[in-house]
């Protein structure tokens, strides 16, 4: 953080990225590609199976059908299609290159070198991703920059913060990182999870059909956001969190406070309304001096 | 058929729980090993610690579950992290079925991963699962027939292990699952703080305990185990000598899993005290080296081919830590190495003449 960024009398805490590892979730999915692509290759070129593999579309197929469910196993999970797209694009792309180097016949080849050299670039645009994002802790707020391309900042002052989510999955037990999503007033950092089911009926075949879909839908609300906007992967988890923690105590007016401020208020108060009685007694007593001295 | 009735009845059985109980104990003396290399090593690997702090505390909560299971008590709540796991019943039991969960918690995470790798060893490996019928149902028979599947079935592990292809997707997988087996026999320390250790003496208390605090149960199991003794002598079979021999293989594939992971703690431990980037050599000797190995033989096929190249990795790696502790640690200093340094010193110190 630039130094004329900063606010009067603000102090930055800590400068913090995302852990390496805390991006697993897209890591694993270069990971499949370099696994399927081995296993596709070791499959078509080494195993007892081979002979199963004998033809290059056999082999197109069964790549491309793993590839495509898994795409489609991987979204319904995390309930992100570009997951699937993102498959699809890969097996879409690997074809154009085979028919376009005129290497179908040797397919078993091909696709092993090629996955493992798009899950390489996967695993850069995803370190790319994890490096673009920056987070600055100073004594008056927390400071969430990131964007590749755009860029992206959201500043949150501590006593906005009306919640603290914090999280540590396994890996982060152990490498000693964890998210810690700060909920705003305004209920930025929170998401939704919904569910929903659906069912259909058709009654008859030729002449009577009746379709009827029934549904039901719940809503939770879940401590939720993007990685620019949270403190994602931060480590050392626990000091971070205790940080934050403090900053956020320490801006909050406790019920005691507010009396003692409340208290203050009425003493300043009774003290003008002194002032004031005191300033129009010496006034009267003035006049009544230049009313005398008249007189006399 | 040999031997007194006294024999036959009454030692007879115990042979092979004798083997079984000296086996576990080894397993127990290279757990505790294992962990104190750990110790040696946590200050520079606290994660690579936490993880088989982690892996432990999920075979034993794995454990404690299925017991809970087995004994139809369910399952409440399950909770696992890296320093703690619980797993809390629906209904509590008492009597034989809380002994039944207690005993799974403390003797399952020694034979139950180990189980679950027998089984996947079973579609790997294609002998040493022979089992020698014994016609002498006398101690001394018993316990060489214990002994004799054990020797098979450990001739044709290590046989699968000297032969193991790295290139092969299932053996990779099996070979990755029995150093996680290693690392997480049992947990190295509980909790986050170093003092509270669960050691074997910890894990032998407990047992001891769990036997003593129901003798009758004990009584029950020794008579259940002598009954099937009997029904094996009975229809000349044998069924009891094969069960327990399943449990000495349990303990052999743990032992095997135990010794490979502390030749992977004794490396981390050696590249430690190698200073900068040179401590990534030997991580970086093991895949090349067998990889060259096997494209080697790839054009110059031979029957040893995979054994070799597992020799050759293990050689070339030993001999990369070996040149590099030299080389760039003071490690291996020889006696004319120690002299000409002193001689040195004192030059340095009466300056030059």
């Amino acid at each position: 953080m630039d130094q004329d960024e900063l606010l009067e009398n603000e102090k930055v805490e800590k400068i913090l990225s995302p852990h390496p590892l805390s991006f697993i979730g897209l890591q694993s999915l270069c990971m499949f590609l370099i696994v399927w692509g081995v296993l596709i290759g070791w499959l078509a070129n080494f195993s007892d199976l081979k002979n199963l593999f004998a033809g290059y579309w056999v082999i197109i197929l069964a790549w491309g059908l793993v590839l495509l469910i898994v795409g489609i196993i991987a979204s319904l999970i995390t309930i992100r299609w570009r997951i699937f797209f993102l498959y699809f694009g890969v097996f879409i792309c690997g074809i154009c290159l085979m028919l376009w180097m005129g290497s179908l016949d040797s397919a078993g080849i091909f696709i092993p070198f090629y996955m493992v050299a798009i899950s390489i670039i996967g695993f850069l645009i995803v370190e790319l991703y994890r490096r673009s994002h920056k987070y600055i802790i100073s004594s008056h707020r927390i400071v969430f920059k990131g964007g590749v391309i755009t860029k992206q900042e959201r500043t949150l002052r501590y006593d906005k913060i009306t919640d603290i989510n914090s999280k540590q999955g396994i890996l982060g037990q152990i490498f000693g990182f964890g998210t810690i999503i700060p909920i705003s007033q305004s209920g930025f950092g929170l998401g939704i999870d919904n569910t929903f089911a659906a069912g259909g009926v058709q009654v008859g075949e030729k002449k009577v059909k009746f379709l009827g879909l029934f549904g039901g839908g719940k809503e939770v609300q879940t401590p939720r956001t993007r990685s620019y906007y949270e403190l994602h992967g931060v480590h050392p988890y626990k000091e971070i969190k205790k940080i934050v923690e403090n900053l956020v105590q320490g801006s909050v007016i406790t019920p005691y406070q507010q009396e003692q401020v409340a208290f203050q208020k009425e003493q300043v108060d009774i003290q003008k309304q002194m002032r004031d009685l005191l300033k129009k007694q010496s006034g009267q007593n003035e006049e009544d001096q230049e009313i005398e001295r008249k007189t006399i | 058929m040999a031997g007194s009735l006294i024999d036959i009845i009454v030692f007879a059985p115990l042979a092979p729980i004798f083997g079984v109980i000296l086996f576990w104990f080894i397993q127990l003396l290279f757990i505790e090993n294992l962990k104190y290399l750990l110790t040696k090593i946590r200050d520079n690997h606290e994660p690579l610690c936490r993880f088989t702090n982690f892996l432990g505390i999920l075979f034993q909560t794995i454990c404690h579950a299925l017991g809970y299971t087995v004994t139809k008590s369910g399952i409440s709540s399950f909770y696992i992290s890296v320093n703690y796991g619980k797993v809390a019943p629906k209904r509590e039991k008492t009597g034989v079925f809380e002994w039944m969960s207690n005993a799974f918690l403390f003797i399952g995470p020694f034979f139950i991963p180990s189980t679950l790798l027998l089984i996947y060893l079973f579609f790997l490996m294609d002998k040493g699962f022979n089992i020698i019928s014994t016609t002498n149902y006398t101690f001394s028979g018993n316990l060489t027939a214990f002994g004799e599947n054990l020797y098979y079935f450990s001739e044709g592990f290590i046989g699968f292990l000297s032969n193991i292809d790295l290139l092969h997707p299932a053996h990779l997988g099996f070979f990755i699952l029995l150093i996680f087996l290693g690392l997480g026999t049992r947990p190295s320390f509980i909790g986050e703080k170093k003092p509270e250790k669960v050691d074997m003496l910890f894990d032998l208390k407990n047992i001891r305990y769990n036997i003593l605090h129901k003798p009758l149960y004990i009584f029950i199991l020794f008579l259940i185990v002598y009954f099937l003794s009997y029904i094996s002598f009975l229809f000349k079979q044998n069924w009891y000598v094969t069960l327990f021999s399943i449990l000495g293989w349990l303990s052999i594939i743990a032992i095997i899993s135990l010794i490979v992971a502390y030749l992977i703690i004794i490396l981390i431990k050696l590249t430690d005290e190698i200073p900068g980037l040179w401590k990534l050599l030997p991580y970086i000797t093991i895949p090349v080296s067998y990889l060259s190995m096997r494209s080697f033989f790839l054009y110059y096929p031979y029957s040893f081919s995979k054994s070799v190249s597992i020799l050759v990795t293990i050689i070339s790696t030993s001999l990369v830590v070996f040149v590099l502790l030299k080389y760039r640690t003071n490690k291996f200093k020889t006696k004319v190495d120690i002299k000409s340094l002193m001689k040195l010193g004192e030059g340095e110190k009466d300056g030059p003449r």
